[in-house]
């Protein structure tokens, strides 16, 4: 497994987030942790990055205990975070922003290769390189968001409701972004409240209800699921 | 009356620079840290002091007395960083707080190190450019100008394009996001709050020949920098360097046309139009506010 994480619980403050979640990734695959508003998988993702320190349970990447690194930390360990609400920098240069995502890497030239491969993945983005990111459409600022969380060439990419507020047919090319990237070997775990794209692109599902793990398995298993498609699949 | 105006222009100038270094390390230490730092016109002060001690005392050459009061000065901001603003991250207010503690902490070492004296530091240099018979610049004014532009300068090209600028620029939008990029909060707080008091430390010991140095000498600093940066827009270095521009003129010719209490009120008045006409700041933007 690339990452593995072993009953974690969650607390802010006296409130408890999420209680004994456990969550495997295998290496090269696409894990899904669905759910309503409020069930924790935010707070799941944002473990899993260091952003909230654990109560109990262990995390441990590519065999190495990471649970109680700082989020600065945890990213030089290869696993990138595209935050909820895509979080770039708005009064940055698409192109910045794209570098900042390179921080911890000092080889120039590679950073160069990278970017180029960005740019190839995300045209939209090349030509728009000089552009301050705040002035670009909700589709191309999640784009970038995706870009800039590439640069840093991670094993593992987390994402955090990557459809959220987008047109139908900008999920769709999302969607399949995140199908062409995992094709090229990146592990990724994808939190969702599109349960339909979720566990259409995910090998296996993680079903979060108020904090708790109430169901997991195969992706395509859970689709059918009685509770699930009455639940989250409405039909 | 043309030679009044350039001659006013010229103490304008050299008015603009010195704020404005005060009050762009305040806003890059407000902006990277979310502090908004008090004790900044104290740092300012340890930077006149520095030049007292190793200048005056010392002997110690003015530039080179300089130099190590911007050091001094700059480590006395990590000490801030690492003592009172780290363990504090979380609680914004509480940074306030305890850099208001500091600053009276700053202001009795100083009593207890010079006494409440004015010190008197010998010129480092008489010579004046004369660009006319009432037109003249002092040599020692054009330093401090001339330290502003380049420091100045040099801190935007440090910002638009080395690495640790990026990421001072990104913690300094989304601090959590800038951690996701593998930045770390700590040495971004570490670099904003060097080059910030380091700043201040400088625009003291640049000005201590030039003005009167004593231990409250950090309040009447403190009240233009926050004049201005609440003119320019909290948390934009822009803004900062245009208002403190604008305000150098309008307080100095006010201050040679009529005097300076007037001056001080319309200072305050021009800020009070700003926050009515545009609450953020000339160049501030609302979500940063």
């Amino acid at each position: 497994m690339l990452l593995e994480m072993k009953d974690i619980s969650v607390s802010y403050g006296k409130v408890s987030a999420v209680r004994d979640i456990s969550i495997s990734v295998p290496e090269g695959g696409i894990v899904t942790i669905i759910g309503g508003n409020g069930a924790g998988k935010t707070t799941t993702l944002r473990a899993m990055s260091g952003m909230v320190p654990l109560t109990s349970g262990e995390i441990h990447f590519n065999g190495d205990r990471v649970d109680g690194l700082s989020s600065d930390k945890v990213v030089a360990r290869g696993i990138a975070h595209v935050p909820e609400g895509r979080r770039i920098f708005p009064d940055m240069t698409v192109e910045e922003n794209l570098r900042t995502g390179a921080f911890l890497r000092r080889d120039k030239d590679a950073v160069e290769n990278v970017l180029e491969t960005v740019f190839g993945r995300f045209p939209r983005l090349r030509e728009r390189r000089r552009q301050m990111a705040k002035t670009m459409s909700g589709g191309e600022q999640q784009m970038l968001a995706i870009g800039r969380a590439l640069m840093s060439a991670p094993k593992l990419l987390l994402m955090d409701e990557p459809s959220m507020g987008l047109a139908p047919v900008i999920v769709e090319e999302i969607a399949q972004i995140i199908e062409e990237i995992n094709a090229q070997g990146l592990s990724v775990v994808l939190v969702e409240q599109n349960a339909e794209l979720a566990l259409e692109l995910a090998d296996h599902a993680y079903v979060l209800e108020t904090g708790n793990m109430a169901l997991e398995g195969p992706a395509n298993e859970l689709h059918d699921n009685d509770h699930v498609r009455a639940a989250y699949l409405g039909i | 009356m043309l030679d009044l105006l350039a001659q006013t222009g010229l103490n304008a100038v050299y008015a603009a620079s010195y704020i404005s270094l005060i009050a762009v390390g305040l806003v890059l230490i407000f902006g990277v840290m979310g502090v908004v730092n008090f004790a900044h016109g104290e740092l300012y002060m340890a930077g006149a002091y520095a030049v007292v001690l190793l200048y005056t005392d010392f002997q110690i050459p003015f530039f080179l007395a300089v130099a190590v009061g911007m050091m001094f000065v700059g480590c006395l901001g990590l000490a801030m960083e690492r003592a009172l603003f780290r363990p504090l991250r979380d609680n914004p207010l509480g940074g306030l707080v305890a850099s208001i503690g500091f600053l009276m902490i700053l202001q009795s070492l100083a009593v207890m190190g010079f006494g409440v004296r004015m010190e008197h530091i010998p010129p480092v240099t008489q010579h004046v450019i004369e660009f006319s018979e009432r037109v003249r610049l002092p040599l020692s004014r054009l330093f401090v100008i001339v330290a502003a532009v380049v420091l100045l300068s040099a801190l935007w090209i440090f910002l638009k394009k080395t690495r640790f600028g990026w990421a001072l620029r990104a913690a300094a939008q989304d601090p959590e996001a800038a951690a996701l990029q593998g930045i770390s909060i700590n040495q971004t707080a570490r670099i904003a709050m060097f080059i910030g008091a380091g700043l201040a430390g400088i625009a003291g010991a640049m000005t201590a020949p030039l003005v009167s140095v004593n231990p409250h000498m950090g309040h009447s600093v403190i009240v233009t920098a926050f004049i201005v940066i609440i003119v320019g827009g909290v948390g934009s270095l822009e803004g900062a360097i245009v208002a403190s521009v604008a305000y150098a003129f309008v307080h100095t010719f006010v201050t040679t046309f009529f005097d300076g209490v007037i001056a001080d009120i319309t200072g305050l008045s021009l800020m009070l139009l700003v926050l009515i006409v545009k609450p953020t700041g000339l160049f501030g933007s609302a979500d940063r506010a």
